[in-house]
């Protein structure tokens, strides 16, 4: 019952703060103001620029439904509320749409709007917005203005070939733009291309290199920069382009063909297709796709022929570049291979870039180079490439000789031979095959050295085998042949045989070692008992026999039982004195434990103890 | 002593007859079929003297594929290969007949004079691999065996012997020595750039490219008779470390392993 009741204790706690924090908020939520934008400062006259006027911290407003300015007419065109959280502080907002139509040229100054809110007023900043008497930007561009579209679709589109450089060589890499501009408005979808049309030119592939908003002629477009580079292959003067695209644009489904004047929404009778009302309310009315057929003007070129007088190594490369050469290893043998490494870095067209060639070929082998080119911008007109070509001595050398590479640097006007350094090598030795192949096995490399001279024709093979081995030989490692390990049984099994029988000796010798420690115990004990007076002289001398025979038994290793006084004596070799002293002892224990108590004296004197102890601890093997 | 059922009394000698004349029979099929192929090889060695190359390699082929491999078989191949020009094939079963025989003199010597024929390029060994070209893998692996039992015997007699023995330990621990060299080298030289994985380019103007495509950047030209190793497959092309360092993509009908 506890627990119930103080749970709902907390919820409602939690609910009081709760709704006390949303109290607070709104209490200190900010005043009332209002904000004006304009689409753009900047504007010709007939073109639309769109007005917005933003109320913050009201939920209603009263905006005026247009505004008075001479030579520009002001509609509202839409009203939008807006909420907005932002931590924890909960913003709403009435936006108003204007669209303003100049009608003169002027810089026109928009006055400060009252808007009321309930019994408050809040006013908008003066805004200016300039008009130029231009009629627009078209000189660039132009869009197709075939039968099947609308018009309003071509109104939202264009294709610009930019080429900065109009005059070149033949196989110069010259840097091209194509823009292609939207209205954002439209939802653009780009369908094909761009694609540059035009014979007597390559262009490298297009890349798109950049996308963002311009303002062009006072309107917004979204632009997609495509770069790419063209090189002629002809001299002579000819087009370039034009630039062909499809887009794909949204624009209000029209009713009827002839367009409506007067229409409510088209305030001002004009072209614009985002007078339309379905742009203030997309779900209000169904939009259309359409295909644009987008189109540029082409641009002229000159290209000059490449003089004549090319180096024998040209390869057609056109550009500026450098080079750089690495070889290795520097210290070979004859026929070892060396890698070349040769970089040629810089600006050009890098497809007519061949690898650079050896001055001096002679006693060198060449094998066909490789090449990787790694760009450095998005056209591939400029990077470096990197050839490398395996070459091997055919003879002795101390350098590798210089690598050239020609190309046309069309800012001189005049062909470049670059040259490597000779690079010092060390090639070593000589033709080994030779000398192996009349001595099979006994060529060393200190022979085939002393006899390293490049032969002119091909060494011979040596004669064909006629044996046969009668088993068939395998590739199959030893270490994973069913065989080998088969064969593993053979040490595993003595190795078990090793430790069978270690472990029987082991519990032999266990059993010896028990056997000697009870003995040792036993004698310890027969002493101890010996040492103390309190026994009868018939226990007094059975325990100074037993003594005796345990003694033995572990000196000889025997069953202490089969030991008599000679047997005993004999083990520690005793005198004939102690001899004797030892058999009259065992004398008198047989006679003690045989004949019966009633014989012989009723104790023992300490002098006979003592004799008996000092025999029985003087017994040492 | 139970009596032996009268059927056993039967069927033993039935048994023991029938075992026979398997044992009979099996050894005249395999000593007919050496026969045969040393038929074969008999005939491909004709053909090749006669200057028939072409003929002379379907017979050694057809002794290849019935698995009848020896380092003899593989030179005499890698003989006719070189008469028909086919260097890349030649140096692939000389290459084969060495790593069946590495003593073999006579491929070593064809070898040398192919590969400064085809210009064919050679991976480069490690260090560690050209320190332990004294002996070949099952060398290693008979040493290791028998380093390792040595070890396991000391080890036994250590367990149970009541004094430690100094002699037995020095023992125990070199033949562990021994034995972890001897499966380092196994592992070296298998997995080396002469290892298992190694394959010859048979086929002409191969180049090694970047990536799986035809018109992939190329990496390396591989002339016939270059030596690669196989690291790992895909579909219809092969990436191999490739001489001078590289790596790259080689058509895998281009090539092919050295070891069967």
């Amino acid at each position: 019952m506890n627990g119930t009741r103080r749970r709902r204790t907390a919820w409602r706690a939690l609910l009081v703060g709760t709704l006390g924090f949303f109290v607070v908020v709104c209490a200190f939520a900010d005043s009332p103001s209002a904000t004006a934008v304009l689409s753009n400062s900047e504007a010709a006259v007939g073109e639309t620029v769109q007005l917005q006027i933003r109320v913050t911290g009201a939920r209603s407003a009263d905006a005026p439904e247009t505004i008075a300015v001479d030579g520009l007419q002001i509609y509202r065109t839409g009203t939008s509320q807006h909420f907005e959280m932002n931590n924890f502080n909960v913003t709403s907002s009435v936006i108003y749409d204007y669209t303003i139509l100049p009608i003169k040229a002027g810089t026109f100054k928009i006055p400060p709007q009252t808007i009321r809110l309930g019994s408050n007023a809040v006013h908008t900043p003066e805004l200016t917005l300039n008009v130029a008497d231009s009629p627009g930007r078209s000189s660039s561009s132009r869009s197709n203005r075939g039968e099947a579209q609308p018009e309003s679709a071509n109104q939202l589109v264009f294709a610009e070939l930019v080429v900065p450089k109009k005059v070149a060589f033949v196989g110069e890499m010259v840097p091209a733009e194509i823009r292609l501009g939207f209205d954002p408005r439209a939802h653009p979808e780009l369908a094909d291309g761009p694609e540059i049309a035009g014979q007597g030119f390559t262009t490298q592939k297009l890349q798109q290199a950049q996308q963002n908003l311009e303002t062009i002629n006072g309107k917004t477009y979204d632009v997609i920069t495509f770069k790419t580079a063209i090189a002629a292959t002809r001299a002579g003067r000819f087009e370039i382009g034009p630039v062909r695209a499809k887009a794909r644009v949204s624009v209000p489904r029209r009713q009827t063909t002839q367009r409506s004047r007067g229409r409510p929404f088209d305030l001002f009778n004009l072209d614009d297709p985002f007078s339309d009302p379905f742009f203030a309310d997309p779900f209000g009315r169904l939009a259309e796709r359409r295909e644009v057929e987008m189109e540029s003007e082409p641009a002229t070129f000159d290209v000059k022929p490449l003089p004549p007088n090319a180096p024998p190594n040209f390869s057609g490369a056109v550009g500026n570049f450098v080079m750089t050469t690495e070889a290795k290893p520097k210290r070979v043998q004859v026929g070892d291979p060396i890698t070349v490494t040769s970089t040629v870095s810089g600006r050009g067209n890098f497809d007519r870039v061949n690898a650079p060639a050896l001055e001096d070929d002679q006693g060198w082998h060449k094998y066909p180079s490789s090449s990787k080119f790694k760009q450095d911008d998005e056209v591939g007109i400029s990077g470096a490439k990197t050839f490398e070509t395996v070459i091997s001595p055919n003879e002795k050398k101390q350098a590798l000789p210089p690598l050239g590479f020609s190309y046309f640097d069309p800012v001189k006007e005049k062909y470049v031979t670059l040259r490597s350094d000779a690079m010092p090598i060390s090639v070593e030795g000589g033709a080994a095959p030779a000398v192996v192949a009349s001595q099979p096995g006994a060529a060393t490399p200190a022979t085939a050295a002393a006899s390293a001279k490049p032969s002119p024709k091909p060494q011979d093979i040596l004669y064909q085998l006629t044996e046969r081995p009668k088993v068939a030989q395998s590739f199959t490692p030893l270490y994973a042949q069913p065989l080998f390990w088969t064969a593993q049984f053979i040490p595993l099994l003595a190795l078990l045989g090793l430790v069978s029988w270690k472990s029987t000796q082991a519990r032999r010798e266990n059993r010896e070692a028990q056997r000697v420690a009870a003995l040792q115990h036993e004698a310890a004990e027969l002493m101890r008992k010996l040492r103390r007076d309190d026994s009868s002289p018939q226990e007094y001398f059975s325990q100074a026999s037993r003594a005796v025979r345990v003694k033995t038994a572990l000196a000889r290793n025997v069953d202490p039982n089969t030991v008599d006084a000679e047997t005993a004596a004999a083990a520690f070799q005793l005198d004939e004195d102690s001899r004797e002293r030892l058999r009259r002892l065992f004398e008198r224990s047989d006679e003690l434990s045989y004949s019966g108590a009633h014989n012989g004296a009723g104790g023992i004197s300490a002098e006979n103890r003592r004799e008996v102890l000092e025999l029985i601890e003087n017994l040492r093997p | 002593m139970k009596p032996m059922p009268a059927c056993f009394g039967k069927l033993l000698p039935g048994f023991a007859e029938r075992s026979l004349y398997s044992v009979i029979v099996c050894a005249f099929l395999i000593s007919s079929a050496f026969a045969q192929s040393d038929a074969t090889f008999a005939n491909a060695n004709q053909e090749y003297a006669q200057g028939h190359f072409q003929e002379a390699i379907d017979g050694y082929d057809q002794l290849v594929r019935s698995g009848q491999w020896s380092a003899n078989l593989f030179y005499d191949l890698g003989n006719a290969y070189f008469r028909t020009g086919d260097f890349g094939h030649a140096i692939l079963n000389y290459e084969r007949a060495l790593t069946l025989d590495r003593h073999h003199p006579e491929a070593d010597a064809n070898l040398r004079i192919v590969r400064d024929e085809a210009r064919a390029l050679e991976l480069t060994s490690t260090l560690a691999e050209r320190y332990l070209k004294f002996a070949n893998v099952n060398q290693f692996t008979i040493a290791a065996a028998i380093a390792l039992w040595v070890a396991t015997f000391c080890t036994v007699a250590l367990i149970f012997a009541r004094r430690r023995s100094g002699a037995v330990i020095a023992l125990s621990i070199v033949s562990l020595s021994i034995f972890a060299g001897a499966v380092f080298a196994i592992y070296e030289l298998d997995n080396g750039s002469h290892g298992r994985a190694l394959a010859i380019v048979t086929g002409m103007n191969v180049q090694a490219r970047v990536a799986t495509a035809d018109n992939a950047n190329s990496v390396l030209v591989l002339p016939p008779g270059s030596e690669i190793r196989v690291l790992s497959n895909r579909g219809d092309w092969i990436y191999a470390a490739l001489p001078n360092s590289l790596r790259g993509w080689v058509p895998a009908k281009s090539a092919e392993a050295v070891r069967l």
